[in-house]
């Protein structure tokens, strides 16, 4: 059943494109788009591109998740740097990463750190709000009673503080990376001469559509597994609790058939 | 008066570390320390700010940013609630289109438009369907969960009380599903926020995002800078004000994903 869906969606789109009821100039059958997706992942240059895309993740990721979860938990713990710093996290947070990418153009000029540091940034505040939230919606009690036993300063952080933030600063990281990931590919959209956004962005301007379609057959099946668990909206509308994401989770694997 | 002053005794440091970085960054851009070419002083961005709101420049821009924002956002969230609803309440639905929407999903929404505009007349429209796409998932995918996170024991119990049909749905479904419904509206929204600027960046001669990259192109610095600070207080009042917004409604709804 799971599968009869998008498998008669995919069986549509053949038939009208072969029959030229919708344009095949604009809408390729699917099996034009999975050949050259093959094609080029084994003689053409999308796996190349995607490598790019990667290593960009990764360098983006890694810029962001050290000094963000550091800057959240020293705000965590340390009110006069929360009270200096919220001001500019609050205030960019909501901005659209992608509107720093003229900024870093020109103080960086055209080229990989511009590009990266844009993903790293959208990933940053994630991060930081997250591991913030962490350590302030911890259970009070965890404290008082730690602050009981006897710990105090890096024991009582440690051993009480650190751990339980911890789930809140991974549900953080992996919404970072999702958050980066959208901005790097708009980033190669418009700006970068390279990774799989400049290749839809190329063959859009080509109108060599099955070309174009092959990265986003690509990115669609494969975020799963470069984004952990996928999605980051799944996690963001469900990580205010476990008990939400699990069910989530549950969901999709079907394992809940409660109807109502 | 003296409410303001214990205000001001309390966040002291939040008040002071804006105005102090804004004194540092203009002294330092006065004396040559920072390149006014690229951190032109504050006080000249203001001064631009100024000349793009008095020539009406800046109002042309951002209405038309809002327009997309809103019919994007409409659009979004009929289309999203419906299904999501319909999604939530039949399960042969749910476990149809699931396996799409989880391929769909995932593909940042700027590759959505070359796809779009085969499809949809490309120009104004196709930017509001382009920014549709990411929150239509968004908000499916939180009012699927909305209903189906309802307790049951509720359910049966109404039922046991005769209610079925659209009593059932009106008087314990949607009010069950509504926070999550909402939470579903807000990330919608600044997701809206976040597309619609890339893709006025990439292919838009008016608009907010179209003003900033139009900016950095000809290196008009001053205005990028006033235009990213409209942006910004953009987002901040679509996330603040919605916030403040329910708070204001719909008293009752607790938000399920306050930022944390």
């Amino acid at each position: 059943m799971s599968l009869a869906v998008p498998a008669a969606l995919l069986a549509l789109w053949e038939l009208c494109s072969r029959l030229a009821i919708i344009s095949p100039r604009y809408f390729p059958a699917p099996t034009t788009v999975g050949w050259v997706l093959a094609d080029r992942f084994i003689a053409g240059d999308l796996g190349a591109q995607s490598l790019i895309t990667l290593t960009r993740l990764a360098f983006a990721f890694a810029l962001a998740a050290v000094p963000g979860v550091l800057l959240g938990l020293l705000m965590g713990i340390a009110r006069p740097v929360r009270d200096a710093v919220e001001p500019y996290i609050a205030f960019i947070f909501p901005v659209p990463k992608i509107a720093l990418l003229p900024f870093l153009l020109i103080i960086l000029g055209v080229g990989e750190p511009a590009f990266v540091l844009t993903g790293a940034t959208s990933a940053f505040f994630q991060i930081v709000i997250s591991t913030l939230g962490g350590v302030q919606t911890m259970d009070p009690r965890l404290l008082e009673v730690g602050r009981n036993y006897g710990a105090h300063g890096p024991r009582l952080f440690w051993k009480v503080i650190l751990p339980a933030a911890l789930p809140a600063i991974f549900t953080g990281l992996r919404l970072g990376l999702g958050l980066a990931l959208v901005t790097l590919v708009a980033v190669e959209f418009i700006a970068a001469k390279s990774g799989l956004g400049h290749l839809v962005y190329r063959h859009w301007q080509m109108l060599s559509t099955p070309e174009m379609y092959a990265p986003h057959v690509f990115q669609g099946t494969s975020t799963d597994v470069t984004v952990p668990e996928s999605s980051t909206a799944r996690e963001s509308t469900s990580g205010a609790s476990p008990r939400c994401s699990n069910s989530w989770r549950n969901m999709r694997a079907g394992k809940t058939s409660a109807t109502y | 008066m003296r409410a303001l002053g214990r205000w001001l005794a309390e966040h002291w440091i939040a008040v002071g570390s804006p105005i102090v970085l804004l004194v540092v960054w203009e002294r330092a851009s006065a004396t040559g320390l920072l390149r006014e070419a690229f951190f032109p002083r504050p006080s000249t961005i203001v001064a631009h700010l100024r000349q793009l709101a008095a020539d009406g420049t800046l109002w042309g821009h951002a209405a038309a940013t809002l327009a997309r924002i809103g019919w994007a956002f409409a659009l979004a969230a009929v289309l999203g609630v419906g299904i999501g609803l319909a999604m939530g309440l039949w399960r042969r639905l749910r476990e149809g289109l699931d396996p799409v929407f989880a391929v769909i999903y995932p593909i940042p929404s700027v590759l959505f438009l070359p796809l779009v505009s085969f499809l949809v007349p490309p120009g104004e429209i196709a930017l509001v369907v382009t920014t549709a796409v990411t929150s239509f998932f968004l908000i499916a995918f939180t009012t699927t969960h909305g209903v189906r996170q309802i307790d049951r024991l509720v359910v049966e119990a109404a039922v046991h009380y005769g209610a079925r049909g659209w009593r059932l749905f009106a008087t314990v479904l949607l009010p069950g599903a509504l926070p999550f419904i909402f939470t579903g509206l807000r990330l919608g929204l600044g997701f809206a926020l976040i597309v619609v600027v890339a893709v006025e960046i990439v292919s838009a001669s008016r608009g907010l995002g179209a003003l900033l990259w139009l900016s950095w192109q000809i290196l008009k610095v001053e205005d990028m800078y006033a235009t990213f600070f409209v942006i910004a207080l953009l987002g901040a009042a679509l996330s603040y004000g919605l916030a403040a917004l329910r708070a204001r409604l719909l008293p009752w709804v607790q938000d399920v994903a306050e930022r944390r």
